[in-house]
């Protein structure tokens, strides 16, 4: 079953066209990657399934509804989470401030999904105090939290070391497989790509190719994308 | 002074409230601008001879609208909207004076601020106003703290967001303006903002933080009255100068603090 559905979508800034007639579709507990050049308008395509940004023309179906009826079902993790560091808040009034369940109680397991992302240490700590990896796990505890049937990361690696990248793509997984949270995310690492992710959607402005990263991940279909020779590497 | 102290603790305790998100959300201007702008407001009520502080409201709520749909439907930018109606309100307060002959005590009180000149009908003003919007603000506690923080998340939670933006801007309008007898146009952004610096220093935590602010607010102007009164001093500079000395022995105290830990 679909979770999410793009069809003939169009989205512009003024004059310039950003999306073309992009089309595709994520079955529900995927794990997709959306791949493409800077200014290819990954973000824009993420901001418009969000419902941040209004299309021009088409259709985005969330579950098979219009999205604007489920979006509290998605979590979204934007490339830079901006917020006046100097203002005391800890990281439980963070994850507090979204109410738990259908009838809006307060959320009673946050130690628990603390403790899944390893950050129990920094409950009462301020928010501004986590590092980059940290901060895009304690994200993860709190859509899972939330009960997100879908989560979008826009390159959540950035600004992240080698150890901590590893560790916030393991627990991107681990959502995925244990509570079957539908993954999209905007990456540049064509790794990370091909070993946590089941689909690849690569986009410049139109859908240029989707499929599975065995047949994405190559230099013609790679040149094709980014407009230059790329050469790939495999480790054994 | 009775009703001096008690308009003040409850005009304050709303600044004190509301600064801790607006100081938060970098609107500190806003204050600025809201408060020059109601120039206008009271210029036209002194004007036409109606009473100043329910045309000042009104006029301010209006005013917080404007800059709201300027900076998000116009594409200006916040300090460039605020920037345009703070300036544009003074000049038609200055424009409306200026039919109006002779010395006009009523508009020096408006400026800066004294609140001994607060009537029976200004206490029931304020005391109706904040309560009204303490109710509000306390409702939406969390929503607001979501929205300064995760505008986003706010949204796709399902908050209406810009519906919560608005009624910031239109009760911080009425909260400025409420208090501008206590202080003046002039320096009221100051109770905006200082009492919230205060609280910075100290809290450990957001909801620690707006009701340091909060309380901060109340003790630095009901201290504040209390000198202006005892050495007859003008009761707006007093407060700001007063709050300004607490905020830097708090800045001094908490560094000393960290020096010897």
């Amino acid at each position: 079953m679909n979770i999410i559905e793009v069809k003939k979508l169009n989205f512009s800034y003024g004059d310039i066209p950003i999306l073309e007639d992009v089309s595709f579709a994520i079955k529900k507990g995927d794990m997709v990657a959306l791949i493409g050049p800077n200014g290819s308008g990954k973000t824009t395509l993420v901001k418009n399934i969000i419902g941040l940004l209004k299309p021009k023309s088409g259709e985005i179906l969330i579950n098979g509804e219009k999205a604007d009826d489920y979006i509290d079902k998605i979590g979204y993790v934007p490339q830079r989470f901006e917020f006046d560091r100097n203002t005391p808040i800890t990281l439980n009034e963070f994850l507090s401030l979204e109410k738990c369940g259908k009838d809006g109680h307060d959320c009673k397991n946050i130690d628990a999904y603390l403790e899944k992302v390893d950050l129990t240490a920094y409950k009462n700590k301020r928010l501004s105090s986590l590092s980059g990896g940290q901060f895009q796990r304690a994200m993860i505890a709190r859509a899972l939290l939330h009960e997100k049937e879908i989560l979008i990361f826009d390159e959540p690696s950035t600004g992240i070391d080698l150890a901590g990248e590893k560790t916030v793509y393991d627990l991107i997984s681990l959502a995925n497989k244990e509570n079957k949270v539908t993954c999209l995310i905007v990456s540049h690492d064509l790794s990370v790509v091909s070993s946590f992710t089941k689909k690849v959607i690569c986009i410049n402005k139109k859908i240029v190719c989707q499929g599975t990263p065995n047949k994405i991940i190559n230099p013609k279909t790679l040149e094709k994308l980014y407009g230059v020779k790329i050469g790939l590497y495999h480790s054994h | 002074m009775q009703r001096a102290i008690l308009a003040g603790i409850f005009s304050a305790g709303l600044l004190g409230y509301l600064g801790s998100f607006i100081t938060t959300r970098k609107m500190s201007f806003l204050g600025d601008g809201i408060a020059h702008a109601s120039l206008a407001g009271v210029a036209i009520a002194l004007f036409f001879g109606w009473a100043p502080l329910p045309v000042a409201i009104l006029f301010s709520a209006i005013i917080a609208v404007f800059i709201y749909f300027l900076e998000n439907k116009a594409n200006i930018s916040s300090d460039s909207a605020i920037g345009i109606i703070f300036t544009s309100g003074m000049a038609v307060g200055i424009l409306v004076l200026s039919f109006y002959p002779g010395y006009q005590p009523e508009l020096i009180t408006y400026l800066f601020g004294n609140i001994l000149t607060i009537n029976q009908a200004n206490l029931f003003t304020i005391i109706f106003v904040s309560f009204f919007i303490f109710i509000f603000l306390l409702i939406n506690y969390r929503k607001m703290v979501f929205i300064t923080f995760d505008r986003n998340g706010a949204y796709l939670s399902g908050i209406s967001v810009w519906k919560q933006d608005l009624l910031l801007y239109i009760f911080s309008a009425i909260s400025i303006v409420v208090s501008i007898k206590l202080v003046g146009i002039i320096l009221v952004s100051a109770l905006l903002v200082i009492p919230s610096s205060i609280a910075r220093i100290f809290a450990k935590s957001f909801k620690l933080f707006v009701l340091i602010s909060f309380l901060t607010s109340i003790v630095l102007v009901f201290f504040g009255l209390l000198i202006s009164y005892s050495l007859d001093l003008p009761s707006g500079a007093t407060i700001i100068i007063f709050s300004t000395l607490i905020f830097a022995l708090s800045s001094l105290f908490k560094k000393a603090l960290n020096y010897f830990k």
